[in-house]
């Protein structure tokens, strides 16, 4: 052998040629992911991190806070009805659920952290009802705000702030039926007891004007549970989950029983991972490699698939990723919409997109969302 | 990638321009597995980093990417994944085949043996075709340096591709060599 580099040269394999070009779609996948972060100007070497204080994690998951202070009265499901999805319009191509997966592990897995005093979420939710006659119907949006405040140290207690936002009509197109219904400031509201149960309702009056705040105190389940996470947790139990995508998937998914987070109907492991993880990187104070983690398991989801730019309630926009599940009113939409830049997830909200024979919801409707408009910790006092 | 700045025009046609080199790179280095992981990871830290990277890009992101790889990987599992990617691209042949073919094929082999160091020195030079000077950037040390690790690791290849080769092979050895992807041999 003459000259070795030379054969060696030869012997490159055709794949690694520099002139071999990348498939489109990693190409995007690629540029997206990198652009994502802030950039440029430091000579440091240092990483730009954090220099967007926004820290925003959503809420949303009924079931997500254990019991106590906040009542999450999330009702998911068949008395509602709601406002049109909104998307935004842009006829970009969409990203895969994995690239907006990873890109926002990547940003949550920068995000400073010093953890205070109290957790502290102010929230945004709505649930749309369906109101009026058979020939005149229309959707209304109950909407309500809320502050959650999750002590950091067991035996404390956990406040909530809850306040009545006002009921309003979901869409223009709502609005022009609840005019013709004589625009009525009161609405009887009635909903199943159990999510699918049949017959017996419960019934509330909604009303478009807001309602006074409540702030109130209690305190924690067992004395130390914060969160609920396919079980009760402490805050000791969200502090030490493991930042390894693959060990929190195993060990979230002890706690799985073959059955959804809000009933004893059945539900796949995919699913139930998919609602369990959304309250992880939504709502809990994990630490951010966790958060990550959180990203980085739903990104191997196969279940998860990605909706495109979408806005959210509040009118921010963001990447939506979803998991349908099929339930005895019909094929719902859990969507969650992430924003990108700052690896956090907006909102969420469930959409009707097949609705099962008699179901009382047509097909495209948000049944119900919540956005976070915001999460931090802190040492200042609920009020 | 529509309403860019300038900066994003930058970046685009830097990624353009180096993608394909680096993933190649990191194939070459720890198999496929992992070169897309590098790949993106190199390129997030080059967006963050945008104001320091030099002109021309690929030495720096090539540096990138080494450390990336060094970080991130560890040197257990570079060495079975190249050698499960060398699986893949060197076969071993059932029957005769020409010479030159036989000896790409002994060289590559070859390379599983050497020490990851030589490989990779080797790899830069030959399938990435940089000068010693780029090269030199590359693992950060001087061009004389880097000279005289390529002349020892050129060496060492030769040493081994000899040995793959039938002619220089030693009888009988066929058969119970073990197959690359299962190489025993200690590698640094």
């Amino acid at each position: 052998m003459k000259d070795v580099l030379r054969t060696l040269q030869e012997a490159r394999p055709a794949e690694l040629a520099p002139d071999v070009p990348a498939d489109e779609g990693v190409r995007r996948a690629e540029l997206t992911r990198a652009m994502a972060a802030e950039h440029g100007r430091a000579e440091d070497g240092r990483i730009g991190r954090g220099r967007r204080v926004r820290p925003v994690w959503g809420l949303g998951l009924a079931g997500a806070v254990a019991a106590g202070a906040v009542a999450a009265a999330a009702v998911i499901t068949t008395g509602g009805d709601g406002t049109e999805p909104h998307r935004g319009g842009a006829p970009t191509v969409a990203l895969d659920a994995r690239t907006v997966l990873l890109t926002a592990a990547d940003r949550a897995d920068r995000q400073p952290e010093t953890m205070r005093a109290y957790w502290h979420q102010v929230t945004v939710s709505s649930d749309t009802y369906m109101m009026g006659s058979d020939g005149d119907r229309y959707a209304i949006a109950v909407r309500s705000r809320s502050e959650s405040w999750t002590p950091s140290r067991p035996g404390g207690k956990a406040w909530g702030a809850q306040q009545d936002l006002g009921a309003r009509p979901a869409t223009k197109a709502d609005a022009q039926a609840w005019r013709r219904a004589g625009s009525p400031a009161a609405f009887k509201v009635e909903v199943p007891v159990a999510p699918g149960a049949p017959g017996r309702l419960k019934g509330f009056t909604a009303k478009t004007a807001p309602g006074p705040r409540e702030l109130s105190g209690s305190p924690l389940v067992d004395g130390d549970k914060v969160f609920w996470l396919g079980r009760n947790v402490t805050m000791k139990d969200l502090r030490s989950l493991p930042s390894d995508p693959a060990r929190l998937k195993a060990g979230l998914l002890r706690w799985y029983e073959g059955h959804g987070t809000e009933s004893d109907a059945p539900m796949a492991s995919d699913e139930w991972l998919y609602t369990v993880a959304r309250g992880l990187v939504m709502d809990m104070p994990v630490k951010p490699e966790v958060r990550a983690a959180g990203f980085r398991m739903l990104a191997g989801l196969p279940a998860v698939k990605s909706l495109g730019k979408a806005t959210d309630p509040e009118g921010r926009t963001g990447n939506a990723i979803a998991v349908d599940e099929k339930t005895p009113v019909g094929v719902i939409r859990h969507e969650m919409i992430i924003d990108l830049a700052s690896g956090t997830a907006l909102a969420g909200q469930n959409i009707m997109v097949a609705p099962a024979a008699g179901a009382q919801l047509p097909a495209g409707r948000t049944m119900n969302s919540t956005v976070t408009l915001s999460t931090e910790w802190t040492d200042a006092k609920p009020r | 990638m529509a309403d860019e700045g300038p900066d994003e025009q930058r970046f685009t046609a830097m990624y353009d321009e180096c993608r394909q080199r680096v993933w190649a790179y990191a194939t070459a280095r720890a198999g496929r597995q992992v070169a897309d992981e590098v790949v993106s990871e190199t390129f997030a830290v080059a967006w963050r980093r945008l104001a320091d990277v030099p002109d021309p890009p690929l030495p720096w992101l090539l540096g990138v990417a080494r450390n990336v790889l060094r970080d991130g990987h560890r040197a257990q599992v570079r060495r079975e994944s190249f050698a499960a990617e060398l699986g893949r691209w060197a076969p071993r042949p059932a029957t005769d085949i020409a010479e030159d073919v036989a000896e790409r094929l002994a060289v590559l082999r070859a390379m599983a043996a050497l020490p990851e160091g030589d490989r990779e020195i080797l790899i830069l030079i030959a399938w990435q075709g940089l000068t010693p000077r780029d090269a030199a950037k590359v693992v950060g040390c001087s061009p004389a340096a880097l000279r005289v690790r390529l002349h020892r690791a050129r060496r060492r290849l030769l040493r081994a591709a000899e040995a793959e080769t039938p002619d220089g092979q030693a009888e009988g050895a066929r058969g119970t060599r073990p197959q690359v992807g299962i190489v025993s041999e200690e590698m640094s």
